[in-house]
């Protein structure tokens, strides 16, 4: 029997959760949005729909996770697995003002900090590793978190996950080593938008059940619905979690965006 | 055959003492390994430090990976495990390790011929190859177990960046007394070039020591170097030897592919009198079980005998 269940979270529970952030961050989404557009259609709308279904966990993780623990005096750290999410996280600097518009358009040119999939030489202020090659985050924000429990520090780490790049096996290697050393300081974000690059995931190599699998491997799973504010209550309420890792599966809703 | 090894020399054993000796002096040294601590020496490390250590289980890609996590926020990870199983994860360190030049020591043991009973899956010829063309990658492959000892304590607590270091199992030669350096990018010239000049590194240094002797009863002058130092790789050294020979020998326990021989002969094809260059090590075939280390030598024809033979025919 699942222990996991969806997140019953109202509007209005988000808001009293988040009060002070709700219109703003409702605001800067807005913004992402446009520019991201702006850079997809730059280059032909490569990896569209990747992008678009990251961007409110993006807003969730970037906007509302790591500022609200550091308030409190926790480190907070996001890995990106899912590299191709690039333009989510770039379109969402923009709106944040840490980019500029004109630097966004450089986008995938060869001497821009802004590559294709994300460099952590050239834009090594946000980014904690390269990407592009799928299937290795869970294991570098394990031993992020890790170094974490050694110190005796307060860190937590997010990993952003593709639904798709779950085919890699590597991910369940480090899925069993987050269970087997107790880290529950790592949060695996998966988006789940149910596409992967040949079609639905479904159809090509079924990711369900998805909940029983991460929780057969010993983590505390919450799913959720692809919304920033659901995504930032889920996350606050997951670190009441102890002794085990944890997944938040966001669910994407065709048509929401 | 003749007896070119100590018993009583282990690769695994200095890995053991350098390790415990680097955690010691530096508490952000991590140590992991892929369920082969009893293997690759860093059972010690663990029960020393268990803190410190992490078995991942079975899992060589989580390995590497879950060490570029440690390195990221300042820890010097060191990643063990067989040579072989550590080349699987090749992509994850060409990607993630590479590429965010991250400071992390991955130790390949078990290299070359030395895993000599477990066969052809086990036995990797392939690794410098694989290493040496990263970008920013320092490859070290030291000889005996003095430089295996200095090597590992200079490079986790003096040598920020990635590194692979191509260690062999139980039977080291002794080649050095203890003290001895071993500086990233330096060679040893353990015999001054004669009438050929063999260029060796690793176990194979011991194998070439030999059939420097042999040759030397043939009335056949032959220079030894340790290109410990793979890469970066001391090419002055490797061009002032070569330019006083007759004949360019290298001797390892890799593939002609890639390996040393590749890197001389590189380095020989870009002077002013481009060199022949005898390359002695594996070409296109696999390893095999055997019952010792001198089993499998004379199997791939690696023993000084054989090796011996060969250059006199070169010679003539």
């Amino acid at each position: 029997m699942s222990k996991f269940t969806a997140l019953p979270l109202q509007e209005e529970n988000t808001s009293n959760l988040f009060p002070k952030i709700r219109d703003s961050i409702a605001e800067d989404i807005k913004k992402a949005r446009a520019k991201l557009l702006t850079i997809l259609s730059e280059v032909g709308y490569w990896h569209e729909l990747s992008s678009k279904s990251s961007l409110n966990i993006v807003a969730a993780l970037y906007g509302i996770w790591i500022p609200t623990g550091t308030a409190v005096g926790i480190e907070r750290v996001v890995v990106v697995s899912k590299g191709h999410m690039a333009p989510a996280l770039y379109a969402w600097l923009a709106a944040e003002g840490v980019i500029g518009d004109d630097e966004l358009l450089t986008f995938a040119t060869p001497e821009s900090r802004l590559q294709s999939h994300l460099d952590a030489g050239r834009l090594d202020t946000v980014v904690t590793n390269s990407t592009g090659s799928l299937g290795q985050g869970l294991s570098i924000a394990n031993g992020i978190a890790l170094a974490a429990k050694i110190d005796g520090v307060k860190r937590e780490v997010a990993v952003i996950l593709g639904d798709g790049e779950l085919d890699e096996g590597q991910v369940w290697e480090a899925a069993a080593t987050a269970s087997s050393l107790g880290l529950d300081n790592v949060i695996a974000v998966v988006d789940r938008n149910m596409v992967q690059h040949t079609g639905p995931t479904e159809a090509v190599k079924p990711k369900e059940p998805l909940a029983s699998r991460w929780e057969a491997f010993g983590w505390y799973v919450m799913e959720v619905r692809n919304d920033a504010l659901e995504i930032a209550a889920a996350l606050e309420s997951l670190a009441g979690v102890v002794e085990r890792p944890k997944a938040l599966i966001v669910r994407w809703e065709s048509g929401r965006w | 055959m003749v007896v070119i090894v100590s018993r009583n020399s282990s690769y695994r054993r200095a890995l053991s003492e350098a390790l415990v000796e680097a955690g010691g002096l530096n508490k952000d040294v991590v140590v992991l390994d892929a369920d082969t601590p009893n293997s690759t020496g860093t059972a010690a490390f663990a029960r020393i430090y268990p803190r410190r250590f992490v078995n991942v289980g079975i899992s060589e890609q989580d390995l590497v990976t879950t060490a570029a996590g440690l390195a990221i926020v300042g820890k010097v990870a060191v990643a063990t495990a067989f040579a072989m199983f550590l080349m699987r994860a090749w992509e994850q360190i060409r990607n993630t390790i590479a590429r965010d030049h991250l400071n992390v020591k991955l130790i390949g043991t078990h290299a070359g011929l030395q895993d000599f009973m477990d066969g052809a899956s086990h036995q990797c010829f392939e690794d410098i190859a694989l290493m040496r063309v990263l970008p920013g990658f320092t490859v070290l492959a030291p000889a005996d177990t003095v430089a295996t000892k200095a090597t590992i304590l200079d490079v986790v607590l003096n040598h920020p960046g990635p590194t692979y270091i191509r260690l062999g199992r139980d039977n080291a030669p002794m080649i050095y007394d203890d003290g001895e350096e071993f500086p990233i990018g330096g060679s040893k010239v353990l015999e001054d070039a004669g009438d050929i000049v063999i260029f060796s590194y690793g176990p194979m240094l011991g194998v070439s020591r030999e059939v420097a002797k042999e040759l030397r009863h043939q009335g056949i002058h032959a220079g030894l170097v340790d290109v410990y130092s793979i890469k970066p790789v001391d090419s002055a050294t490797i061009v002032k030897q070569a330019a006083k020979a007759n004949l360019i020998v290298t001797i390892e326990d890799h593939r002609v592919i890639g390996g040393v021989g590749s890197v001389v002969a590189e380095i020989l094809t870009e002077t002013a009198t481009p060199r022949r260059v005898l390359k002695v090590g594996i070409g296109e075939r696999f390893g095999a079980s055997a019952r010792s280390y001198g089993q499998l030598l004379e199997y791939m024809g690696l023993t000084p005998r054989r090796i011996s033979s060969l250059i006199v025919g070169e010679v003539g």
